[in-house]
This record gives C-alpha cells, structure tokens and sequence, in this order.
C-alpha cells in the first residue's frame, strides 16, 4: 500500500499524493523519491513541512510521520539503493519507465506516532481465497514476517505452526531442533497433535526424522510403508528398554496413528544442521510438488530466523553482567510439597517418582533447585549458565534458549508449581509454589 | 467558484479508490489522512468526505481555521488519478445514510486493495464508525495519474 504525504504552498493551498517509497535512513530520517519536479517537492522547497501516514503491508495498520524536508540527492549510496527498489516496484508494477527517480529527497522525522483506532487488527490470518495464488503468497509473506521478526525462539516456532495450520492445512506438524552432543534431535514445539511431546528425541540417521537430518534433504513419503512410520522406531525401541528397568523412559515421538503421507525437511544454514520440520497428514496424497518447494521455502526463511533468535540470544547475554545473586529467604511456607530425584549417571531428574527431564535441562534444572534450597537463590542469568562446566554447554551455538523453552515446557506439563519467569534479557527467576525436597542417587 | 463536477468524474470519485485528504493549519504545517468514502450530491458541486472522526482532530481544526482541503483519488487497478481542491462548507457527524455510503465504499475499496494482494478482510477491519462528514465544493481539479503529465490542472475528466 502506498503512503500519502500532505504538503502546503506558501499561499495556503494543501496538496496530497501518494508516495511509492518511505525509504528508512536511521532513527531520525526518512528519504521520500521524487521522480517528477511536481507539486509537493515545489511545497517543501518553499515550506519544508509534510505530513505522511504509511500501512503495515500486511495488517494495513497506519503510521504518521510529521516531517521535515533537508535536502535533496542526485547521486551517491541512499540515491542507489532508492534508484533500485524504485526499478523493482516499477517492475512489478507494469510501470517501468514512469518510475525514474530523480532524487532522493532527505527529511528528518519530527514526530512520528501509530494511529490507533485506524483499523481493528484481527488475530487470525484470514485468506479471502484458499488456495488461490495471491492467497499462497500472502500466507508466504506472513510466515517470512514471522521467522525474522519472533522475539524469541518460542514465540517463532508456535507462530510459524500457527499460520501453516491456519493458512495452509498442515494441521500436523513440529520442530525438532539438534542437542549438544549433535547425535539427536528433540521437539521443541508441535501443532495438531493430542499430547505436546515436547523432549521427545530422535536419533540422528534413524527413522524418516533422523535421516532428513543426516542426510540434510528433504524426505516425503506417501501411503506410508509401516516400517517408515517413525512413530515406529521409538517405540520398537522402547519396547526393548521395557525389557530392562528403564529409568530413562522415552518420550514417544509425536505421531498420528493413521498417518497416511510424511514428509520432513531440514532447516539448515551454511553447513549446519539447525533443526527439522516434520509434517504428517492422514490423506494418502497428502502432500506434492507444491508443498515440497513452499515447505523449503518456509524451511529456509525458520532456518535463519531460528539462527538469528539463538545468536541474539547469546549476544545478549554475554554482554550483560552478571546478576548479584539475590537471596529471598522464603516469605510463605507452602503445605504441598515436591520431591526432586536427580540420577547422576544418566542425568535424569524425576518429580515425585515421575520422570521429568534429563540431558542438559536435567542438570539446569537440578543447579537452579541446588542453588535455591541450599543458598536461597531466586535470580538466575543465561550467563551464568553458559559458563557453569558441569552443566556442559559447547562454548559456540550452544542451543541454550531451546533448551530452557523445552525445561519450561516439562516443568509445566509435570511440574507446573515450578516456574522459570524471565526477568529481563538473559535473566530469569526460579519462582516455587511448593516445598522442594532434593534427592541426589547415583 | 464553485466548479460543476461532470458525470465521468462523479462516477470515478463513488467508485471505490483510494481517497486521501490534505488540510493546513493556520501556520501552514500540513496534516493528512485517509477518506473512507466520498458522496457527490445531486447538484453536483458539492461533495461529502467522510473521516474517522476519532482521528480527525487536527483537521476539524484546520477546516474550521481555514477550510482549505485537498482531496487524492486514485483507481488502483491502472493509477488513474485525480486530486480536487476546494473549501470546506459544513462538517457534521455521519448519519445512517452516510453509514450506508461509508459500508458500500469500504466493500468496494477492499475489492480493488485485494488486486494488490491485501485481503478483503484485512481492509473490511478499517474503523469507520464513529465518521465525520466534511462538506465541501471543489475550485480546482487536477490530473494526478503518475507520469509526465501529473500535476497539470484540467477542466474536466473523461
């Protein structure tokens, strides 16, 4: 949608048009495009003030701008990169020709405000026609809006499912993201399915899941073969833990029970492996060409926004100090009480004989409850995580926020007295609305 | 003054493009916003402009000031466009049948929005209610389509 600008000749007279471009220079300019010599670049020569409103692209909401005009550029950086996307719409456009940039003209932004009011934003992305073109491309543009801009790992993740469910049918599906150790995979997050199955691992090489991630391509399979369901493995698996005392139980892997198509992607970025997609459907054409090439694309764009949200989050946590240990001697005594069960040797911790969590956000969890019932700690950071050997997080890409997301998620399906708030950037508290006895065996 | 408006014109303006509006304060700082509909009456010179009246402060004040306005229309579908100037007469809050106006522009404006790719019902979420109706006549037209010609004055629209 095109913002319109307002400008006013000295003699009085207002004028309004419409503006192809709101180019961001930095906080506190804009430059418009001027392709012809008219009447607002006359306006703002003579009387510098315009005002502009701009929409959101995709949920129109409206911007007002009040700006004024500084000076104009006929060549150099800000001139180029106008001059191109100026070309790229005109294109598009069926314009080419009529849209030259004759400058890029530079205006500070002196007031600049969200008009709220200006349109009721729904919450659910509705298509006008399903399944049509401009339909798909507006569903693509929406998921691509949502893989770089999510706060956070969580909110990617849930965003993304949402509007693949929503937008196109992919009523089942998850993401698994890859452990410390680089052998297996675990769900951080699933859409469709009864249970949440978040923790539930794969091995990297075995089953539909585990190969996808091996061999880093895109695997889909109709009128599933029994021995392909991947559902299968584990619980084959399983089975033969059951004959020896399991004190690691599985999670089983989430899976329709009359899945009928499959199909998993990896999510890869420059040569590493950053996760996997996987999506079932219980009709026996489930999926074709076309859902393989728009999942790639979506693979691709949740790749790097899955990349970017890691790596942010480490920045930030390594550039902040660390966080004076708070103390908070315990204002209320609580009558429920809660026994943790820490298993050193394979790093498991059970919650009242139920298991709970293991691996890495075992021995996070099993720190933070140490440090709160021994020393009356509340205050938490990421740093402190990062840095902590026992805990044996890899010094680079170290998948610490996917797994904190996939310890909150057990803790609140098993363990919802136990909660890990976050506080600010890169810090979190350890709040317990119950007693916590601590058991360490061996 | 007052310019007759001809009946190619008056279709184009109730046809459902896209209407923005300008106005001034007694400074000359300009202010801007969006029309949501557009009625041309029987006698053909004057017009009613419809506002979100909640955002429409600071032009009310600039209509009571000076009561200059200028109004862009333009088709979506082929960039045709046209931008009136005129004076501000009246403003009144919308009524039924302005309501009934504003319902059938929004409709309209959302079924040409969506050849740009933005859905219908992301369009049909635009607040109209409650409106403020701008009465007004029109001095000047304008030919506004982008190209070489725009901005060049015109005595009628065809």
């Amino acid at each position: 949608m095109p913002a319109l600008i307002a400008t006013v000749a000295p003699d009085g007279t207002p004028n309004v048009t419409y503006l192809s471009q709101v180019f961001h220079v930095d906080e506190r300019h804009v430059a418009l495009s001027c392709q012809f010599f008219n009447k607002t670049k006359q306006n703002v020569l003579a009387n510098p003030y315009a005002c502009v409103e701009l929409y959101d692209p995709v949920t129109f909401e409206c911007w007002r701008l009040e700006l004024r005009y500084l000076h104009a550029e006929h060549e150099g950086p800000l001139f180029d990169a106008m001059s191109l996307r100026i070309q790229a719409i005109a294109s598009h456009t069926g314009m080419t020709g009529v849209f030259k940039l004759l400058s890029a003209d530079v205006y500070e932004v002196e007031r600049c405000e969200k008009l709220e009011g200006f349109i009721d934003v729904t919450e659910q992305l509705e298509l006008d026609d399903p399944g049509g073109r401009r339909s798909e491309l507006r569903g693509l543009q929406l998921i691509s809006q949502q893989a770089c801009r999510a706060p956070d790992l969580d909110t990617l993740l849930t965003t993304v499912l949402e509007s693949l469910d929503v937008a196109f049918g992919f009523e089942h599906a998850m993401f698994l993201l890859p452990d410390e150790t680089g052998t297996k995979l675990f769900t951080v997050a699933s859409r469709g399915y009864s249970e949440e199955g978040i923790g539930a691992e794969v091995t990297i090489g075995e089953g539909l899941i585990g190969t996808v991630a091996r061999e880093r391509k895109l695997l889909r399979v109709s009128g599933v073969e029994n021995d392909l369901r991947y559902g299968r493995a584990i619980r084959a698996s399983a089975e033969q833990a059951g004959a020896r005392r399991s004190i690691s139980p599985e999670i089983p892997l989430l899976g329709l029970s009359d899945v009928q198509s499959q199909m998993a992607l990896p999510l890869v970025v420059g040569d590493r492996l950053v996760g996997v997609l996987a999506v079932e459907s219980r009709e026996r054409l489930g999926f074709d060409e076309w859902d393989e090439t728009f999942l790639e694309i979506v693979a691709n764009q949740v790749a790097v926004g899955l990349d970017n949200v890691l790596l942010r989050e480490r920045g930030r946590d390594d550039a902040l100090a660390p966080a004076a240990a708070a103390t908070d001697p315990p204002s209320v005594s609580w009558t429920r009480a809660r026994k943790f069960r820490f298993f050193a040797h394979d790093d498991c911790v059970f919650v009242d004989d139920e298991y709970l969590v293991r691996n890495v956000p075992g021995r996070i969890l099993w720190k933070l409850l140490r440090a709160h019932v021994d020393g009356g700690r509340t205050e938490f950071s990421n740093r402190e995580l990062r840095l902590d050997p026992w805990l044996g997080l890899p010094a680079l890409r170290d998948n610490l926020e996917s797994r904190l997301v996939l310890l909150r998620k057990r803790l609140e399906l098993k363990c919802p007295e136990i909660r890990l708030p976050s506080t600010s950037r890169g810090h979190f508290r350890l709040e317990a609305a119950c007693r916590i006895e601590l058991d360490e065996s061996s | 003054m007052a310019i007759l408006l001809g009946e190619p014109l008056v279709e184009f303006l109730e046809s459902g493009v896209s209407i923005v509006v300008g106005s001034r304060d007694a400074n000359n700082r300009p202010e801007c916003a969006r029309g949501l509909g557009v009625k041309v009456a029987d006698d053909r010179r004057t017009l009613s402009l419809y506002l979100n009246a909640a955002l429409a402060e600071r032009m009310r004040a600039d209509f009571a000031d000076n009561g200059r306005i200028a109004i862009g229309f333009s088709r979506i579908v082929d960039h045709r466009a046209v931008q009136l100037k005129g004076r501000v007469i009246g403003m009144r809050p919308a009524t039924e049948a302005d309501h009934a106006v504003q319902d059938r522009y929004l409709a309209a404006f959302a079924e040409q929005v969506s050849y740009a790719g933005l859905p219908r019902s992301v369009v049909r979420s635009v607040r109209l209610r409650p409106a403020l109706a701008v009465e007004l006549e029109v001095d000047e037209l304008f030919h506004q389509t982008p190209g070489p010609g725009a901005g060049r004055r015109i005595e009628s629209f065809t």
